[in-house]
């Protein structure tokens, strides 16, 4: 009898031994509190719900405990476990130009193109990357870290993902977390900044209406993109390919079908796996480190050098505008990609200023212009890095 | 003036694209990578034995199958050897940037990898090899008396056209299944260490990068978007024309006009709601849009519930 109960104790003793409780360590629950907290600026300030929500839940799925050395394949770092093998979208960097291919499809570029100069907005405002790359370099990461870091600033989670993915494996779970979360917080880092930066006179300039585009015209723009962006960097055909190719199914007119699956169906799909898996690949014994607050500290800066740039390089084109085509520079930031985000708050900061001047169309210019940009930049930094 | 502008930047566009290309490129997938003619103490075959071999080097980033392929020797004209690459070996296929070793020791009974002539150091010796249609891949000749014993004539790198004779310095040395020149580090990575420690090299360039690709994107767009502001205002122009001489002539004869502003009305709502998004656009399928109006407003034919006071 004695020996029945001493078995059933060390039965016990060795599922204890299992047991989430006996494996926790102080970085778990920090992390499952980070988890709460992006969980909680979902639902209850709405911050970017789409992404937090699968993001934080990730968080919490990575980082219940377990004993690692029981060789369970829970974990997403083990080889072959579900959600390692959900990871592989990730490490193989397929979930983000899949992405792409659902915002090619659910964007519109007709502001861009009836006012075509805002690309060069949009184009202004990847001087965050690079800041935030020269930062990097100053912390003493490698010049693939510092580019794996600096692509933050692009404020584009599937480019940053797709980037350090091939440049800095080891840092994506802090790059991918400290991407989503400055978008998310796009609200409260970019108006204190356009602020700052404009005169109350320029805040309220309007800006001329934008022509009708034809449909030949929206047609013609991702094909064109496509040749000219990828001749040019052929390193971003991932992203750019596919971001052309959902506007191209969008815009012929023809696709009805496959452009309706591609931005609803497939990008649902896809951020839902992606914000998981990458939530949960904020593994406490993997994420907890040095790196990653600076990482964080970067991110920040480049989202406030991307803005900047982005502002004053308004402020700048507007010299050599003549005054009927200048350009508000409230709509500076939105070469942010952010999209629609950074866009929304071009807007809503104007409409403080001037509840009747709508900027909202003319930011959208820059603000797909910014895609472009962040994905040619990545296209960019994996040329001469990689 | 807005055509030979257009015409300017599409003959620049086309100028830019047509010097880019090279035809001097090697596009083969597989090279021959390594020869070695004399081997007295180098790399041993399956069967224990020492023989000459040849390395063919798989330049692609994907897994090539050799099966089919032919290697040909020759040392005078019209003496060429051919030897074709068994097909049904799974081992044929070679993964990406990966080497393969064919030993020549005219013993082609002994495997896939045992060729069907041997190499003669004293003569001059060509090499090539063709794919399943006997298109040329790659080729090299290799002058006579140039390898010693144990010496290899390779590319200086992997896949690099230049070639040279290694084995006789610890630098140059012969290397079978393995790459012919061993990176210890990314030559990119160091180069940016060393020349742009701050990132202001790769700011500039990559900054110029960007802005010129999205440039050439604003000034393509910036054309077009003339052409077809224009084309819309002609249009615009012509379709009032008509209207505009009706008016003139129902004034001038006193009449009745050819067609009246209600036919006019209901021109424009039939257009409207054919561009409106009514049907989409794919052919031979029918497809009716639900469009919501106050009309089919479930809310709108609903009695309020009644509310006790």
């Amino acid at each position: 009898m004695g020996e029945f109960f001493s078995f059933i104790g060390n039965n016990l003793a060795d599922f204890w031994g299992y047991t989430g409780f006996a494996n926790a360590t102080l970085g778990h629950f920090i992390m499952i509190l980070v988890g709460c907290v992006f969980i909680y600026l979902a639902v209850r300030h709405e911050f970017e719900p789409m992404l937090l929500i699968p993001i934080g839940f990730g968080m919490l799925v990575g980082n219940i405990p377990f004993n690692m050395d029981a060789g369970l394949q829970l974990g997403i770092y083990e080889q072959n476990s579900v959600l390692n093998t959900l990871y592989q979208g990730v490490t193989s960097g397929w979930y983000p130009p899949l992405i792409f291919l659902g915002i090619g499809a659910m964007t519109d570029f007709s502001a861009l193109i009836s006012n075509p100069k805002l690309m060069l907005v949009g184009a202004a405002a990847q001087f965050g990357i690079f800041g935030a790359y020269m930062l990097a370099l100053l912390f003493g990461f490698t010049p693939m870290e510092a580019g794996a870091i600096g692509i933050i600033g692009g404020a584009d989670g599937p480019t940053a993902i797709f980037l350090s993915s091939k440049l800095a494996p080891n840092l994506m779970g802090a790059i991918a977390v400290s991407a989503y979360s400055y978008m998310a917080l796009v609200p409260v880092i970019q108006p204190p900044i356009m602020r700052l930066l404009t005169t109350k006179k320029e805040r309220v300039m309007r800006m001329k209406p934008p022509r009708p585009v034809s449909h030949t015209e929206k047609v013609m723009f991702p094909i064109i993109g496509l040749l000219l962006t990828c001749f040019f960097v052929p390193s971003g055909l991932p992203l750019l390919g596919m971001l052309f190719f959902g506007n191209l199914l969008k815009e012929s007119g023809v696709t009805r079908r496959l452009a309706e699956t591609a931005r609803n169906q497939l990008i649902d799909v896809i951020t839902m796996l992606l914000g998981l898996t990458v939530g949960a690949s904020t593994q406490a014994s993997e994420f907890l480190t040095m790196n990653s607050v600076f990482i964080f500290m970067l991110g920040a800066l480049s989202f406030v050098i991307a803005t900047t740039s982005g502002i004053l390089f308004v402020k700048l084109f507007n010299l050599v505008l003549p005054k009927e085509k200048k350009l508000n520079p409230l709509i500076g930031n939105a070469g942010v990609s952010a999209v629609p985000d950074s866009a929304r708050i071009s807007q809503v900061v104007g409409l403080e200023y001037d509840p009747t001047n709508y900027l909202l169309m003319h930011a959208m210019g820059p603000n797909v212009a910014g895609v472009i940009g962040s994905a040619v930049a990545a296209g960019i930094l994996l040329g001469f890095l990689l | 003036m807005k055509k030979l502008s257009l015409g300017i930047f599409l003959s620049a566009l086309l100028m830019v694209g047509l010097s880019s290309c090279n035809p001097k490129r090697i596009d083969s997938k597989l090279l021959l990578n390594e020869v070695l003619m004399v081997n007295e103490n180098n790399y041993m075959n399956d069967y224990g034995i020492r023989s000459p071999w040849i390395e063919i080097f798989n330049k692609s980033y994907n897994v090539t199958d050799m099966a089919g392929c032919y290697l040909r020797m020759s040392n005078n004209p019209g003496d060429t050897v051919t030897y074709t690459i068994p097909k049904g070996d799974v081992t044929t296929k070679v993964a990406q940037r990966q080497q393969a070793i064919f030993f020549a020791d005219g013993e082609p009974n002994r495997g896939t990898y045992h060729l069907n002539f041997t190499l003669d150091p004293e003569k001059t010796t060509w090499l090539g090899l063709f794919d399943t249609r006997m298109k040329l891949l790659d080729q090299v000749t290799i002058p006579a008396n140039t390898l010693g014993a144990d010496h290899s004539y390779a590319r200086v790198d992997d896949g690099k056209p230049e070639w040279e004779v290694k084995g006789n310095s610890s630098k140059k040395y012969v290397s079978p299944k393995a790459n012919n020149m061993i990176k210890e580090s990314n030559p990119k990575m160091e180069k940016f260490a060393e020349q742009d420690k701050s990132g202001v090299g790769m700011t500039v360039s990559a900054v110029s990068v960007v802005f010129t690709a999205l440039l050439l994107l604003y000034l393509s767009f910036r054309f077009i978007g003339k052409y077809f502001s224009g084309r819309d205002e002609k249009k615009a122009a012509a379709a009032a024309q008509p209207v505009a001489t009706v008016k003139a002539e129902e004034k001038k004869e006193n009449k009745s006009a050819a067609a009246s502003d209600e036919v006019y009305a209901a021109i424009a709502m039939a257009l409207y709601e054919m561009q409106g998004g009514m049907h989409d656009v794919e052919s031979g399928v029918l497809t009716l849009v639900d469009q919501q109006s106050a009309w089919s407003a479930k809310s709108g034919f609903m009695r309020a519930k009644p509310e006790r006071k």
